[in-house]
């Protein structure tokens, strides 16, 4: 492709030809103040905030659609684009509510941000404001206010291109036009907290996160959607150390903008009440240790150990497995049961979701290979129905939930959710959930992703590495996987070509590893 | 498009989607066929639309609530416009208006209890030079003072459109 | 003086005009066999040379328009459409629907002529919603230049085919701006798409297009006739030919005229709109649409009707709709009235123009009403400023100029009105 260079503020770009002047400002780190632009997203143009000044240019500009040219010269900060943003903050605020005490909103609007930056004006309005709709049940995670809409039209343009449903429009017209659905309807997609993400301002709000926290009181914590095999990058929002929403995380590779609402829920999982957060040895609560303990002497007698390894483990995980089935039973067989668990659906829909929920299917296949190969779900059924195994340990996935098999003989799991082989084992140790741990996912297409902890783990719960390095350590085998750093060393060490550093994107599996298991 | 809620309209809206040369640059002439043949655009209308234009629901209403002539509840059986832009204001409308109010019993955008009649306030309808003008269910009559609206509503209350002498309404004065 | 051609209102009340047999025997497609087996660009350079520039509002030349529509080896198999605008809105214009009740023929002949050159086969007349009388009209005219082979394939043996329909929008002043036009016939709000892409490259269902006013069209035939030279015999420089100019307000003899541009408004004003009325002086004009800045007594009384002489003073000759307004009007009123008719029309798209139009309107009607203070004053005088030149289309402009020209020209009036 063409590139072209211009400059903007002085500063010299070089961008592909066709390149927007806005993502041409972004790449020098200089940000142009807009509503309605959002890179995956058809350009609307109609915010009028981004405008700049273009040498010969009669006019002022919108960065948004104006395309850089060779030699265009563009400034972003003169007198008359300053007096531009200020007066279009003052239109877009004249029929604004400013009820920014009790909108949700508050602290990440930016209508908020840019009248601080740009406008810091009083208001003249001195007539009725135009009223509209109040707290609309649009959805069942999302409310939406009317009077606190910009137009700006991202959740429109969202509900043509993205979901392709169509059902959020603009009614009316004029300052008395209305965001909304079709007259009685609601927003029953599975996105609904893209739309409240994507408003600029607090018309769409996330009913889940309505009136919980102030937003400025949460961290963010980088991390990976384990919800399916699309691996979501994601941004974690902490405080207290609690979870209380999930925003999506841009990654133009994996899934642009956007991240779907059953995502967005699972941090829940961290404190369902039916998640073990204790140990448990023959029915009785066990402490971790005791639990490990009684592990690994299960594992130290068994003379016909199966382990499973899990699409929900992290690779970390899977490569601890795979080192105490290398160093301390070799005569285990390895077991790999496709998902997904009891009480998930295996349904995709072509935007995000992949039929595969386990996050880490790829993950397996790799260790697998190092392992030399794993046995499918039903050669396990089969063994278990033959009782050629004395032993089963499972990591994560519910293998016996996936086998639809109600119990089994000598289970010892570790589980962090409170599933079928959790409740069926005789030794159950208590593993960190996603969100609780430093690891690695490697998605469907490939892509190696890293995991941030965000919270400490709940109760007794570690993160499945390091119990699985302890079990090692207690039968007299050093795995390497004490902690995520070493773990995360091992497998690069272990695969060859597998990357140690990934960054905040992601990294794609090379050559010969990218080509996956038929 | 076989929606058995408009038989009557499929033959018409066949002709309209077979010369549409996408399916939703009929959503106009459809909605003009719903609302010319039942007098306005019901939920149901809008479905039947959506369902033969390939558009959302959401999207046929957002369509029908952006154009001032279409309307989402019934009107009376003499839907009347008057126009209020400068060159009618200059012209009499706000007295053509009000005595229209008066006569009708009614405030402009309010339709008659008996459902005779709609009275409606609009922007200009572009007969500026022969105002005020009003249209009588499309149709325009200009130089309307309160004589001739009366006039007119008599003649409308007997179910009739008077006769416009082209002559009046069309005039195109030879330059001196 | 020679008496000026009557190049658009030779039929203007013949009666029956609209006839397509009235309409020949007056000379309606007369010529037309011969323009349609030209080749497309000796049709094109005949406008080009004629100079005609676009009578709904902007005045952009013809020619030039035509200019960027990819010729047809450069479509890649894409057809061309042909718009033939008659959405007439601006307030105080109504040539085009004058126009088109008396001679829908030559309107129909020069769409024909403008579709040979461009190399389309399909037009579209879009009327504004309020047109169904108009429609039903051209609709029969259509329907009998069928029957006569003036519409549909192969033309007059020509070998050239077109088909002609109307489309009716269903009311937005807005419609009338090209792009929102092309929304409107694609099923859509009005809204004007941001450009570019210009409609002559994406336009209507992604193909190169051509939106024309119904008046410039109806001088194609005219021109090909004559010639381009005959027609620049008309006209100024930069303004050939004629125009149907509207005259509203409280003149005498309000209606349509044809004139030479270039003519002086005097003339039009006295000559043909018959003057003012009894004891009445002249106020000011908006000399081409109530988009069009304000002319005083003084500019308008020594202004010619032409595309230079009104830019030079900072207005527009626009639509040709011209409003007079006398010592009988309110201008404080008046403005409260156009603001109020922005403020309904403004499609609500873009953050300068839905804002301010209505925040605009709020404030002239207060202040029309005697509720003003002089700080509402600076309020939409800066309000009007925000919005020039800063919108998505020119919409913002056309509801900026009445609020500015008003402020300007009758600012002592307005102050009169207001508390301090």
């Amino acid at each position: 492709m063409n590139r072209v260079t211009c400059t903007i503020d002085g500063q010299t770009v070089t961008v592909p030809e066709g390149t927007a002047l806005i993502e041409a400002a972004r790449a020098l780190g200089i940000e142009i103040p807009h509503f309605c632009y959002h890179p995956h997203l058809p350009v609307a143009g109609n915010c009028r905030m981004c405008v700049v000044e273009i040498q010969g240019s009669p006019k002022l500009e919108i960065a948004c659609n104006t395309a850089a040219r060779e030699g265009m010269a563009v400034r972003t900060d003169t007198e008359a684009v300053r007096a531009a943003r200020r007066a279009n903050m003052e239109f877009l605020l004249a029929n604004h509510p400013l009820d920014c005490p009790i909108c949700d909103q508050s602290g990440e609007c930016l209508l908020q941000e840019y009248w601080d930056a740009h406008a810091r004006h009083a208001s003249r309005l001195r007539d009725p404001k135009v009223t509209k709709g109040k707290r609309i049940d649009l959805g069942d995670d999302l409310v939406l206010d009317q009077e606190r809409c910009i137009a700006c039209t991202r959740c429109v343009r969202f509900s043509e291109t993205v979901t392709r449903t169509g059902d959020l429009v603009l009614l009316g017209r004029s300052d008395h036009q209305r965001i909304g659905p079709a007259t009685g309807a609601r927003i029953t997609h599975a996105y609904q907290g893209c739309l409240a993400e994507i408003c600029p301002v607090g018309a769409l709000t996330s009913r889940s996160f309505r009136f919980r926290k102030r937003v400025w009181w949460l961290e963010e914590v980088d991390s990976i959607c384990p919800g399916c095999a699309t691996g979501c990058n994601v941004r974690v929002c902490v405080q207290d150390d609690t979870v209380h929403r999930i925003l999506a995380r841009r990654n133009d590779a994996v899934n642009r903008s956007w991240a779907c609402d059953e995502g967005r829920g699972l941090y829940r999982e961290l404190a369902a009440p039916e998640r073990p957060l204790l140990g448990r040895v023959a029915g009785r609560p066990a402490a971790r240790e005791e639990a490990l303990a009684a592990a690994a002497a299960r594992l130290g007698s068994a003379r016909r150990p199966g382990l499973v390894l899990g699409g929900q483990a992290t690779c970390e995980a899977l490569l601890a497995l795979v080192r105490l089935h290398e160093r301390a039973l070799p005569a285990a067989r390895l077991f790999h049961v496709p998902g997904p668990d009891p009480g998930r659906r295996a349904w995709s829909d072509g935007i995000l979701v992949h039929a595969d929920k386990d996050p880490d299917t790829r993950g397996v296949r790799l260790l697998a290979t190092c392992a030399g190969g794993v046995e499918d779900g039903e050669a396990l059924a089969r063994a278990l129905a033959d009782e050629a195994l004395d032993l089963l340990l499972v990591l994560e996935d519910d293998a016996l939930g996936r086998l639809g098999i109600p119990a089994a003989p000598g289970v010892v799991a570790l589980a962090f959710h409170g599933h079928r082989s959790a409740a069926a084992a005789e030794v159950l140790v208590p593993v960190a959930g996603c969100w609780e741990q430093d690891g690695t996912y490697v998605n469907a297409a490939g892509r190696v992703q890293r995991l941030h902890r965000a919270v400490r783990p709940a109760g007794e719960a570690v993160p499945a590495y390091v119990a699985l390095h302890r079990l090692g350590a207690l039968l007299g085998v050093d795995l390497g996987c004490s902690t995520s750093e070493a773990a995360a060393g091992a497998l690069a060490e272990t695969i060859s070509g597998f990357p140690r550093e990934v960054g905040p994107e992601g990294v794609v599996l090379p050559p010969p590893l990218d080509g996956g298991t038929p | 498009m076989n929606d058995p809620w408009a038989p009557d309209l499929a033959p018409l809206a066949r002709e309209i989607l077979a010369g549409a040369l996408v399916p939703g640059a009929a959503t106009l002439p459809l909605l003009w066929l719903v609302q010319d043949r039942r007098g306005w655009i019901s939920d149901e209308a809008l479905a039947w639309v959506a369902g033969s234009t390939g558009r959302s629901l959401a999207q046929v209403e957002a369509v029908v609530s952006f154009y001032s002539m279409f309307r989402r509840a019934p009107a009376g059986r003499w839907v009347i416009e008057v126009c209020r832009t400068l060159s009618c204001e200059l012209a009499g409308a706000p007295r053509l208006l009000a005595h229209l109010e008066d006569r009708l019993g009614v405030r402009a955008g309010e339709t008659t209890p008996d459902g005779a009649f709609t009275l409606l306030a609009v922007e200009c309808l572009a007969s500026c030079g022969s105002g005020p003008v009003l249209h009588v269910n499309g149709i325009p009559f200009e130089r309307v003072t309160p004589e001739r609206a009366d006039a007119l509503l008599d003649a409308l209350r007997e179910d009739r459109l008077p006769e416009r002498p082209e002559a009046d309404l069309w005039t195109w004065p030879p330059a001196s | 003086m020679d008496l000026a051609p009557r190049i658009l209102t030779a039929r203007f009340g013949v009666p029956g005009s609209h006839t397509l047999e009235v309409a020949r025997a007056c000379g309606v497609y007369a010529d037309l066999g011969r323009v349609l087996r030209l080749e497309a660009e000796a049709i094109a350079a005949q406008v080009r040379a004629s100079g005609l520039r676009g009578r709904g509002g902007a005045g952009f030349p013809t020619g030039a328009k035509w200019g960027f529509v990819p010729p047809p080896e450069r479509r890649q198999g894409r057809p061309v459409h042909l718009f033939a605008n008659a959405d007439e809105s601006e307030p105080g214009t109504f040539k085009d629907r004058v126009l088109l009740w008396h001679d829908p023929h030559r309107v129909i002949e020069g769409t024909l002529v403008a579709a040979r050159a461009l190399c389309c086969h399909r037009v579209w007349i879009y009327l504004r919603g309020e047109f169904r009388f108009l429609q039903e009209r051209i609709d029969a005219a259509l329907g009998e230049a069928r029957q006569a082979n003036l519409v549909g394939p192969d033309i007059l043996g020509s070998g050239f085919d077109c088909e002609i329909r109307t489309f009716r929008g269903a009311g937005a002043y807005v419609c009338g701006e090209e792009s929102g036009l092309l929304e409107s016939v694609e099923g859509r709000r009005g809204l004007p798409r941001i450009k570019p892409p210009y409609p002559a490259l994406v336009g209507a269902f992604g193909d190169p297009t051509v939106v024309q006013n119904v008046e410039t069209l109806a001088n194609l035939p005219w021109i090909l006739e004559h010639g381009a030279q005959a027609y620049r015999a008309w006209g100024t420089e930069a303004s050939s030919g004629t125009r149907l100019f509207s005259v509203s307000g409280p003149v005498r003899r309000p209606g349509v005229y044809e004139l030479p541009l270039g003519t002086p408004f005097r003339e039009l004003l006295e000559g043909c709109a018959g003057g003012l009325r009894p004891g009445r002086r002249l106020l000011a004009v908006l000399p081409g649409g109530s988009s069009t800045p304000l002319l005083t007594a003084e500019q308008a009384l020594g202004a010619t009707l032409d595309h230079e002489c009104l830019e030079a003073l900072g207005s527009f000759l626009g639509s040709g709709g011209v409003i007079v307004l006398d010592d009988s009007v309110d201008p404080v009123a008046a403005l409260a009235n156009l603001t109020r008719f922005y403020a309904h029309e403004s499609c609500g798209q873009c953050t300068p123009c839905r804002e301010g139009c209505g925040w605009m309107a709020r404030i002239a009607a207060r202040v029309a009403a005697g509720e003003g203070r002089q700080e509402d004053l600076v309020t939409l005088e800066d309000l009007a400023r925000s919005l020039r030149g800063r919108t998505l289309c020119a919409f913002g402009d056309a509801a900026a100029a009445p609020v500015l020209s008003f402020l300007e020209t009758f600012r002592p009036a307005f102050l009169a009105r207001v508390r301090p």
